[in-house]
């Protein structure tokens, strides 16, 4: 379309360069503030004995959340906590405005209280419509110890 | 959390009980507090961006929303059911200390690798009813037996 | 960052200033990290129906930044041992918050390096919002 913001090659290039891995922490101080967070009282996800009496390892973390990256003011965002780290889209694309445009989460286990996470992601797609971009990220989160896949998400930001 | 839903009770077409919240600023404070997103754009009524994105207020995180259908899908779930996936798009903004209210609809129920799926139309829709945040869920039910 | 000794400071010195300026996201920050979501310090119409002006920055975060002024001064082989102060005044964000400090005294006390301070946040007209006192240890240069 004549009037769309133009993707080029360099960009497109970057399609599914994979980052290296960040370490994102379930803790219970985390999984309790995300809980008060998005408003929701169920004891599951506050009290460990209430929990484990479930069948839980301890509390579980509401879904949508998958830990807390680790943060230095060095490497991460100061607004949004991601890390900025090698291996990543270098798309500077010149846009202030930021919208998050969808959110997937596919889980392949119950994420808990003291899980530790590692996450890697990579762009998956990125489309413009007049001048508005759309970027796709897909991570994969693994348990750190185990190695095992607990998570995916796919997720997509509108850049105006 | 609501008696264990077991997959021979649940129909197609059947409606998830809903869950309605109106975030004030102070829910919005503790959702960027505990999801770690400190985007002015929720809580800062001076925040310079507000205009050139056409908007006049703070509006709602999106991931807020899509939390509240992940609270809505938890609790068809149940302690001993899973959710497989859910997924929302964005469509629509809601703003502050208005209604947001997360629903769902059992589309199929289905057997796949030895479990119990049930497969969801998912949203949070507003007071006037507009779906701002559509979407799709899979859940593993227990079985009775 | 440069170690101080305890052999190097005189009483009456002023230790380096630090300067803090809140922006409504630093406050916001705040209220996640200390866990006090008051609405007086994000919701402008809150703090007015409560009789202020505006928004005001949380007090235990002026404390805060005094203890990072000591951090800082005492480097990593100094120990706080004790600071406190009272919120006399309020700070309001986007406003410069100057965090000072004077030594009083210094003495041995069981074989430690005593110094003892005169903290204080003030605005930029000088006004002191937060005065208070602390309490240090600092390493020999022996």
């Amino acid at each position: 379309m004549a009037d769309d913001f133009e993707i080029t090659d360099e960009m497109k290039a970057q399609i599914g360069q994979e980052t290296e891995p960040w370490t994102y922490e379930v803790t219970t101080t985390g999984v309790r503030m995300y809980a008060r967070g998005i408003g929701s009282t169920d004891p599951v996800h506050y009290d460990v004995d209430f929990a484990k009496k479930q069948g839980f390892r301890s509390i579980v973390a509401p879904y949508g959340f998958l830990g807390t990256p680790v943060f230095h003011p060095d490497t991460n965002d100061g607004t949004f906590g991601f890390p900025r780290r090698a291996g990543g889209p270098r798309l500077n694309l010149p846009f202030k405005g930021l919208l998050d445009g969808g959110t997937e989460t596919e889980y392949f286990d119950v994420i808990c209280a003291g899980d530790v996470l590692e996450e890697t992601s990579h762009l998956a797609d990125i489309k413009a419509r007049g001048n508005m971009v759309f970027l796709t990220n897909e991570s994969v989160y693994k348990d750190k110890a185990s190695g095992k896949v607990v998570a995916k998400q796919r997720l997509t930001s509108i850049h105006m | 959390m609501a008696e264990q839903t077991y997959f021979e009770d649940v129909s197609e077409g059947q409606e998830l009980p809903e869950i309605k919240i109106s975030p004030d600023k102070q829910q919005l404070v503790k959702f960027a507090a505990g999801s770690g997103d400190f985007n002015p754009l929720h809580f800062d009524e001076n925040f310079p961006m507000l205009k050139p994105m056409g908007l006049t207020e703070n509006i709602v995180h999106g991931r807020f929303k899509y939390a509240q259908v992940g609270r809505l899908v938890f609790g068809f779930a149940g302690y001993q059911g899973r959710v497989k996936k859910f997924g929302v798009q964005y469509r629509g903004m809601d703003k502050l200390n208005q209604p947001i209210i997360a629903k769902g609809i059992v589309t199929a129920k289905r057997q796949e690798s030895g479990e119990n799926l049930v497969d969801l139309d998912v949203w949070t829709e507003n007071a006037e009813g507009k779906k701002n945040t559509p979407g799709t869920a899979t859940v593993a039910l227990p079985s009775r037996s | 960052m440069v170690q101080v000794y305890f052999e190097d400071i005189n009483v009456g010195e002023e230790i380096p200033q630090l300067k803090k300026n809140c922006s409504t996201q630093q406050l916001v920050l705040w209220a996640a990290g200390s866990g006090d979501f008051y609405q007086i310090h994000y919701y402008k119409d809150f703090a007015q129906s409560t009789g202020l002006k505006g928004l005001i920055v949380h007090g235990a975060l002026k404390n805060a930044f005094l203890g990072q002024l000591l951090h800082d001064w005492i480097g990593e082989k100094g120990e706080l041992r004790r600071f406190g102060c009272s919120y006399r005044g309020m700070d309001e964000p986007n406003q410069d918050i100057l965090c000072r400090g004077v030594v009083t005294k210094k003495y041995q006390d069981g074989g430690k390096n005593m110094v003892e301070l005169d903290v204080w946040t003030e605005k930029p007209d000088g006004k002191k919002t937060s005065p208070g006192t602390a309490v240090v240890t600092l390493p020999s240069k022996a």
